[in-house]
Order: structure tokens, then C-alpha cells, then sequence
């Protein structure tokens, strides 16, 4: 498939939009924010990646629904709900695609795309071609809250958070025993506070909703959390304090 | 287990007495410490003299009550209350009070092993992970019953041993065996409800996530058995909460006895 519109349209609240913005700006995409209606003709692709205000996220993509040609695929995280309701918002559904991973995506080798039901199959080859163009693989995986990585790694932080709040051991130890003892990347409650508590929470609280069982049932100390505005290193706390960190800086 | 974690203690120039009423399986860890140790001479690491003072140090005993004159008593028995209970109750009679009393127990609970016995401030759970030798992470477990002091005391001693503590709380599966649950549950739901198969879900957990092995990869090396039966202890003494539910797929490999790489086939196929 070749390219040679390399507009994208980039819109949403997420930790993912500034380093998505980075990561096309690099691969030689023009990448252009709201207001849609300005970018609107010539816009090749358009990517949504709001997770925790739901609200919001509708609305965006009924906004751009509205005002894109029905032709430009809309490719929106599915993070927190599913791509299959993502589509079923928007009068042109065939043309949603959901995709998703956590922040640092810069750490990612691997996105993950996920179609609607109603996704045409013109659409998911496109976003395919377009994350390997960005010089990542791609995995085509069923649509759930969640998808693959990031729903594993959300209830692996859910199950620590549970420890933490019982007092069982400290977010240190806890963290440090996962690295190790199973030999994890990093721990899970450090990890939990780089990609964004609310982030992390949007994916527990979205397969909670979609799935209505206890397994998924936030952690209540996690929930605090984010409306406390504790989501880890973008806000200086989390389970850990970020303060000296960026004073230094 | 005890083989390793009685190497573990020698390296570090403790003197060791190394319990078994089987003289076969004392035979068998001897050959262990022996050939291990020889390992490290091959590759430089050790003197050939100084692998003769390791062994040296490791004595063999048939009988608990060669056990009363040591400061600290690491009990590693297969994984039964009933058993644990009352290698307890034995060494809180002959052992000293202020002895350790330790139990590498991955799955019961330490509160329970020491409930009933004189001076339960002592025990308390050091659990290595296997093998102890290589893996760095040591769980202090508190008992309801533990001693604070007593805990601190652990925790210096594996510190001591070279090995990096944390300290744990009595509760199912402690740290690692509980957070680590939904790395292979989670997984298996994903599989079971066909979002993704068993190949493409490790792709994704290792060049995504940055995981070293996939979920399935992973219980492979494990034992699925194995990694099933801690799942199902953690769901058990979590009084069934729907967070730790067992996965149908993992109980049809076990019974299907297609345990991981051990036997040849698991969630991927192996040359036996």
C-alpha cells in the first residue's frame, strides 16, 4: 500500500496522545489536533486515545465521524471499551478500528489492533500498514476491554494495589519481589505509576463493566487514587513520590 | 529443595546439619552439593579446597532431635499441614526458645503451622524460590503469631545468605505466587474466550509487554501441574473469590497429563 497523503489526525486525553504525536512526527507524518473541521480534507488517517473520561471519548468520535469523509478509518483505543462499541456510536461503524497499548510506547515492539465487529476489513489491513510503518509490529487480536498486554498487566497491578491497601507488604517490597522472584520487567506498582494509574484503571474498570464479574472488581485503594489525582510520575505521586525526581530535573 | 537451600547456608560458612529420615534422599543431596560444587571449581569460581570445607560443613542427620542445639531450623517438607505441624510441634520442644523456627512453605499458612505451639513468636516463613541457589528473592513471612524482632532477624539472615528479602504479611500465596496469578489467569481467560491464541498471546506479552517468556511459555517450564496447583491453593484459601478462579483449560492439561515440557507436550510440543 503505498502513501502519499501523511496527514494524521491525532485527538484524545491520554498519556499515548503526546507520544503517538512524537512517534508519527518522527516517522515523517504531519500530524494536526482539533478542531477537526479545519484538517478535515486531506486527512488520511485519524486516531482517538481518550480511556479514562468515557464522556469524552463519544464524543470525540462522534465528532469525527461527523466531519471526516466516511472513507478515513478512525482507529481508537480500546482500552476501556470495546472497538465494537467505539463503532456502534458512529453512523459509519465499518470504518472504526480499535487498537491500544500502554505508555512508554517508545518500549513497545509490538502494537495491538483489535477490529469491531463491524470493522471493514479494507480498514484493519490499513491500520496494520500504518503502526508497521511506524516501525513496530502488529498483532490482529479478537475486540475486548483491554485487549491482550495491557488487560494482563491492569489485573497484575489490580492484584498488587489488593496487597498494598490489605497491608499484606509495601508497594517497595511488593515491587521488588516481582522482579526478583519471577524475573518482571519492572515491578508491577512502579510500572502502574510510569503508564498512569488512571490509565491502568480505565482497563480494570472497563472489563469490570463489560464482563460484570467480581474477577475484575477494582481495586477501591486504585480507584482513590485517580480521583485523587495521584497517577504516578505525570502528576509528581502515585505509590511512589516524584517530587525530588523532578526538582532535580 | 532443602539440598539447595542447605548450599545456599554452606556458601556462606554456616555449618549445617541437613535432616532427612531417608538415608537415600541424604545420599542424593550430598551428590548434589558434591557435583554442583564442582561446577563452580571447573569454572574457577571455588578452590577444590574450599568445595571440601562446603561439603564438610554439610552434615547429614537421620534424626530431628540431632536439631535441638541449632539457632536457626529451615524445615522444607513436601507441602502437608500434617507433616509441617508436627515437625513443629517437635522443634518447639527440643529447640531452644530463642532459636528461629522457619518454614519454606509456599502455600499454607505459617499462622496455621505455628497455631497451638509454646512460643510462636519463632516461626515464621523464609521462602526461597527454586532453585535456591540461583534465584535471588527470599519472602519473610509474619505469622499472627511472629515476633517483629524475630522478623527483622530473618530478614538480616538472608540478607546475610547474599539473598534480596522482603517482607510479607501471612496471607495466600504471600507476594509472588498471588500478584504473579493473573500473568497466566488472565492469560488463559483471553484463550479460553478465543481473543487471542496461545502463540500470538506470548508474541504479545513478550514484545509488548517486555516479559523475558509468555504465560504459556512460561507454564510450560513450570509444570502446568504445578503452576495449576498453586492457583488453585491461592483460590482456595481466598475463600473462592472469582479474582483467583482456576482456568478449565489448565485443569484439562493436567488431567490430560500433557504437564509442560516435563512431558513432552504442553501448551507447545517438545522433543521428549
Amino acid at each position: 500500500m503505498s502513501m502519499t497523503n501523511k496527514t494524521v489526525l491525532l485527538v484524545g486525553k491520554s498519556p499515548l496522545h503526546d507520544e503517538l504525536k512524537e512517534l508519527f512526527g518522527e516517522s515523517g507524518y504531519r500530524v494536526v489536533p482539533e478542531p477537526v473541521r479545519e484538517a478535515a480534507d486531506g486527512v488520511r488517517f485519524a486516531i482517538e486515545v481518550t480511556n479514562y473520561d468515557l464522556d469524552l471519548k463519544r464524543a470525540t468520535i462522534e465528532k469525527l465521524d461527523c466531519e471526516l469523509p466516511p472513507d478515513v478509518p478512525i482507529l481508537a483505543t480500546s482500552l476501556a471499551v470495546t472497538a465494537t462499541e467505539a463503532a456502534s456510536w458512529a453512523r459509519y461503524p465499518q470504518r472504526i478500528c480499535g487498537f491500544g497499548t500502554f505508555v512508554p510506547v517508545a518500549e513497545r515492539g509490538l502494537l495491538e489492533i483489535a477490529p469491531a465487529l463491524q470493522t471493514a476489513p479494507a480498514v484493519v489491513e490499513q491500520a496494520v500498514w500504518l503502526f508497521e510503518s511506524l516501525g513496530k509490529e502488529t498483532a490482529v487480536v479478537e475486540d475486548e476491554v483491554g485487549l491482550v498486554f495491557p488487560r494482563i498487566l491492569a489485573l497484575i497491578v489490580n492484584e498488587a494495589v489488593f496487597t498494598v491497601m490489605e497491608g499484606t507488604a509495601t508497594p517497595e517490597d511488593i515491587d521488588i519481589a516481582m522482579k526478583k522472584g519471577t524475573n518482571y520487567p519492572y515491578g508491577p506498582l512502579e510500572w502502574a505509576d510510569r503508564i498512569g494509574l488512571d490509565e491502568v484503571y480505565a482497563v480494570i474498570r472497563g472489563l469490570h463493566r463489560d464482563l460484570a464479574e467480581e474477577r475484575y472488581r477494582p481495586a477501591p485503594l486504585l480507584r482513590k487514587l485517580v480521583l485523587a489525582g495521584r497517577v504516578g510520575v505525570r502528576s509528581g505521586q502515585g505509590f511512589y513520590s516524584y517530587q525530588l525526581a523532578a526538582a532535580v530535573r | 529443595m532443602g539440598a539447595g537451600i542447605a548450599l545456599v547456608c554452606a556458601r556462606k560458612g554456616h555449618r549445617v546439619r541437613l535432616l532427612d529420615a531417608n538415608p537415600s534422599a541424604l545420599d542424593k543431596a550430598q551428590s548434589y552439593l558434591a557435583s554442583t560444587l564442582s561446577k563452580e571449581v571447573a569454572k574457577g569460581r571455588l578452590t577444590e579446597q574450599e568445595k571440601e570445607e562446603i561439603c564438610q560443613a554439610v552434615e547429614p542427620v537421620q534424626e530431628i532431635q540431632r536439631l535441638a542445639s541449632c539457632d536457626i531450623v529451615i524445615e522444607a517438607v513436601s507441602e502437608r499441614l500434617d507433616l509441617k505441624k508436627s515437625i513443629f510441634r517437635t522443634l518447639t520442644e527440643i529447640c531452644r526458645q530463642d532459636a528461629l523456627l522457619l518454614t519454606n512453605t509456599s502455600s499454607l499458612s505459617v499462622t496455621e503451622i505455628a497455631g497451638g505451639l509454646d512460643h510462636p513468636k519463632r516461626i515464621l516463613g523464609m521462602h526461597f524460590f527454586n532453585p535456591a541457589p540461583v534465584m535471588p528473592l527470599v519472602e519473610v513471612i509474619r505469622g499472627k503469631q511472629s515476633g517483629e524482632r524475630e522478623a527483622q532477624q530473618v530478614y538480616e539472615f538472608a540478607k546475610e545468605l547474599g539473598k534480596v528479602p522482603v517482607y510479607a504479611n501471612d496471607t495466600p500465596g504471600f507476594i509472588v505466587n498471588r500478584v504473579a496469578r493473573p500473568f497466566y489467569n488472565e492469560a488463559l481467560r483471553i484463550l479460553q474466550d478465543r481473543i487471542a491464541p496461545v502463540e500470538t498471546i506470548d508474541r504479545i506479552m513478550k514484545q509488548a509487554g517486555g516479559f523475558k517468556m509468555g504465560p504459556f511459555e512460561l507454564q510450560d517450564l513450570i509444570g502446568i501441574d504445578v503452576n495449576f496447583a498453586v492457583t488453585e491453593s491461592v483460590y482456595e484459601n481466598f475463600f473462592h473469590d472469582g479474582r483467583f478462579r482456576p482456568s478449565r483449560i489448565q485443569q484439562r492439561m493436567v488431567q490430560a497429563g500433557t504437564l509442560g515440557r516435563k512431558s513432552g507436550e504442553g501448551y507447545y510440543e517438545y522433543d521428549k
